[in-house]
């Protein structure tokens, strides 16, 4: 973990919204594993103050390293401002990443939307280990295929869907899988996206037997372990997104029943045995 | 202390993090996290959320209580070349002082600080902190268990914070630090849910500044005892504000998460600011804002 002030020397708009930063640093994009991510001092702006985490999507061996995100407030509006040569106070890299055994042959890599920021370094990652896995990506329309392209390119075969059938599959990727799953037969299930969606998949992964990790996002202050504020409910307690996640197996994972949705905040907002307490005293 | 600039408790964990990232040997002072005799889960999540200018939190003093971290945690601490504060909570007096006694056997600890603003306590679930009686009470329990140097960490939800001061002060505290989190609360508009799990938390950050320095202010009017400023410190300057106001020291919680290197580049901008105005020493500043 290091605190850097990184040049960026790319910049790209890769649909309306949604950016590609390529961003200096021989040792991040050394010491990063796949579903790490780096927590981003947004160039100041109006009415907010706290860092941003993004899951590294992609390293430049030994150089610089990307981040993928959307703008979806104002973190990610300001950031979405920065011009090539600005440079970026950045900590990183953080988390634990996901994580394979030697001997694993075949794997299922389902993102939702943005969810291919971490998966994209992880099958760049699976190539080089020789992992035969597949892709399987889901969309709003074919308009929105962020990074098909690649992952078609990587993977063994790719499997798509978009919500309003514009391209592959009609329908979610939660469909798809449930379509497909017993002929894929993965030994490994990697996701990323929505909660919602993480969710259905780990409740598939569970039906057939097949082992899962999946890359929770939660609200986030320190990013390094220290101020225990992004905590998901886990069977063995409280853990931190940001330490011991953000890749969690979901075996280990309590949902929350229908909390899980708010805010988008927590994958794991879920009821536990300690009664809520006011608490003025952090 | 090498200089007046300390972590504000549950900011830092026990440092060991934040070691990676900077030099803790430059502090003046190191705080633990809140401990209490039971290991405590802590609330349920979201914990956090990022206000105008600030952040809510609800963490609910999560720690593993009193003997793991005197084991894993304090040996850490203790190597660095800093006095090391222990921060202790309780739910009641009883365990104030089990804790005291506990910490006092200790070797190597510079200081106890009670944070006597936790909820659920026995008086009904109303904080230690906000009310004169109970704060005196458990001051004074602390007070007969530790010889150590007490330090009592006030809550700003009450009315007459003088009050309350003057009554830890009475009951043998040995400084004051303040102020601990503002409660606040935050809704999603579009879920008309709480954006906390807890539905309320605690404000921290540059939008509590204000208050702070006014409660020091205040305070420091009517009381002898030390003063550690703490509330939305991001930088030097705002460091000066506290020690005008009458602090003697300060803690900076929240603006380490923006910047690891916020308390390091306090001590230097202290440094230069103090040059600057032509003086050699902090304590010619302290108390000095001119009303
Ligand atoms: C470990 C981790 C890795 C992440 N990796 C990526 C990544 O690679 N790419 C990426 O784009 N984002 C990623 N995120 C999410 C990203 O951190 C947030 O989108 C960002 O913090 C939002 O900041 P903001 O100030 O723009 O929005 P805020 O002002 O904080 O929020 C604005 C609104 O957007 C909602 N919101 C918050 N996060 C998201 C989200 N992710 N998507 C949609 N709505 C959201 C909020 O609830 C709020 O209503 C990651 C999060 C975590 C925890
Ligand atoms: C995430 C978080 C956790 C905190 N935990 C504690 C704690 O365990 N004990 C305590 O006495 N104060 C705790 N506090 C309060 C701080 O020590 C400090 O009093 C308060 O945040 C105001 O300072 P700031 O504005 O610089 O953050 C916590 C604050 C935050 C933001
Ligand atoms: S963000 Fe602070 S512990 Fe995870």
């Amino acid at each position: 973990m290091l605190q850097i002030k990184a040049d960026i020397i790319g910049k790209e708009e890769v649909m309306p919204g949604v950016f590609n930063l390529i961003i200096v640093s021989p040792e991040i994009s050394r010491n990063a594993r796949p579903g790490q991510f780096v927590h981003v001092l947004c160039p100041s702006g109006d009415g907010f103050m706290l860092r941003r985490p993004f899951s590294i999507h992609r390293v430049v061996p030994g150089r610089a390293f990307e981040i993928l995100f959307q703008v979806v407030g104002k973190g990610t509006e300001a950031l979405s401002r920065v011009k090539i040569h600005d440079t970026l106070d950045i900590i990183g890299p953080l988390g634990t990443g996901f994580k394979y055994s030697e001997d694993i042959k075949s794997a299922l890599l389902i993102a939702g939307g943005l969810g291919a920021a971490p998966l994209l370094f992880l099958a760049e990652e699976l190539v080089e280990r020789q992992v035969l896995f597949y892709p399987m990506l889901g969309y709003k329309t074919k308009t929105q295929m962020l990074r098909y392209i690649d992952f078609k390119r990587l993977g063994k075969k790719t499997y798509a869907a978009t919500e309003d059938g514009s391209f592959g599959h009609e329908g979610t990727v939660v469909d798809l899988l449930n379509r497909t799953v017993h002929n894929i037969r993965p030994e490994i299930i990697y996701a990323c996206g929505p909660v919602g969606m993480l969710k259905k998949i780990s409740e598939t992964a569970d039906e057939f037997g097949i082992e899962c990790q999946v890359s929770l996002e939660t609200k986030m202050a320190c990013g390094i372990g220290v101020c225990l504020g992004c905590a998901c409910v886990t069977r063995q307690g409280y853990k931190m997104a940001c330490k011991d996640g953000p890749v969690f197996d979901t075996r280990d994972i309590l949902w929350g029943a229908e909390d899980y949705e708010k805010g988008r905040a927590s994958g794991c907002g879920c009821d536990n045995e300690a009664p809520p307490e006011t608490d003025s005293a952090g | 202390m090498k200089n007046p600039v300390m972590p504000a408790s549950g900011t830092f964990g026990a440092g060991r993090e934040y070691s990676e990232l900077m030099d803790i040997n430059r502090l003046g002072a190191l705080v633990a996290k809140t401990v209490t005799l039971k290991p405590r889960d802590g609330n349920i999540p979201p914990r956090l959320c990022e206000v105008s200018s600030g952040m809510l939190n609800s963490i609910g003093l999560q720690n593993e209580g009193i003997d793991h971290f005197l084991k894993h945690d304090f040996p850490f601490m203790k190597e660095f070349d800093v006095p090391v504060i222990i921060n202790i909570a309780g739910n009641s007096l009883e365990e104030y002082a089990q804790l005291c006694r506990e910490i006092d056997r200790v070797e190597g600890v510079s200081g106890i600080e009670l944070n006597i603003s936790c909820p659920n306590i026995k008086a009904g679930g109303i904080a230690f902190g906000a009310s004169s009686k109970l704060a005196e009470q458990v001051t004074a329990a602390a007070r007969y268990n530790t010889q150590l140097p007490l330090i009592v960490k006030l809550t700003p939800n009450v009315y007459n914070i003088s009050k309350i001061a003057r009554a830890v002060t009475s009951a043998g505290a040995d400084a004051i630090s303040l102020i601990n989190t503002m409660v606040g609360m935050s809704i999603d508009t579009n879920t008309f849910k709480p954006n906390l799990g807890n539905i309320t938390g605690g404000l921290s950050g540059p939008a509590i500044k204000p208050i702070a320095v006014r409660m020091v202010w205040e305070v420091a009017q009517s009381v002898k005892i030390p003063i550690i400023g703490i509330g939305g410190i991001s930088n030097a300057l705002d460091a000066v504000e506290f020690f005008l106001a009458g602090a003697t020291a300060v803690a900076v919680g929240t603006a380490n998460f923006i910047n690891p290197l916020t308390m390091t580049d306090i001590i230097s901008g202290l440094e230069a600011y103090l040059v600057d105005k032509g003086f050699t020493d902090i304590g010619q500043i302290i108390g000095k804002v001119k009303t």
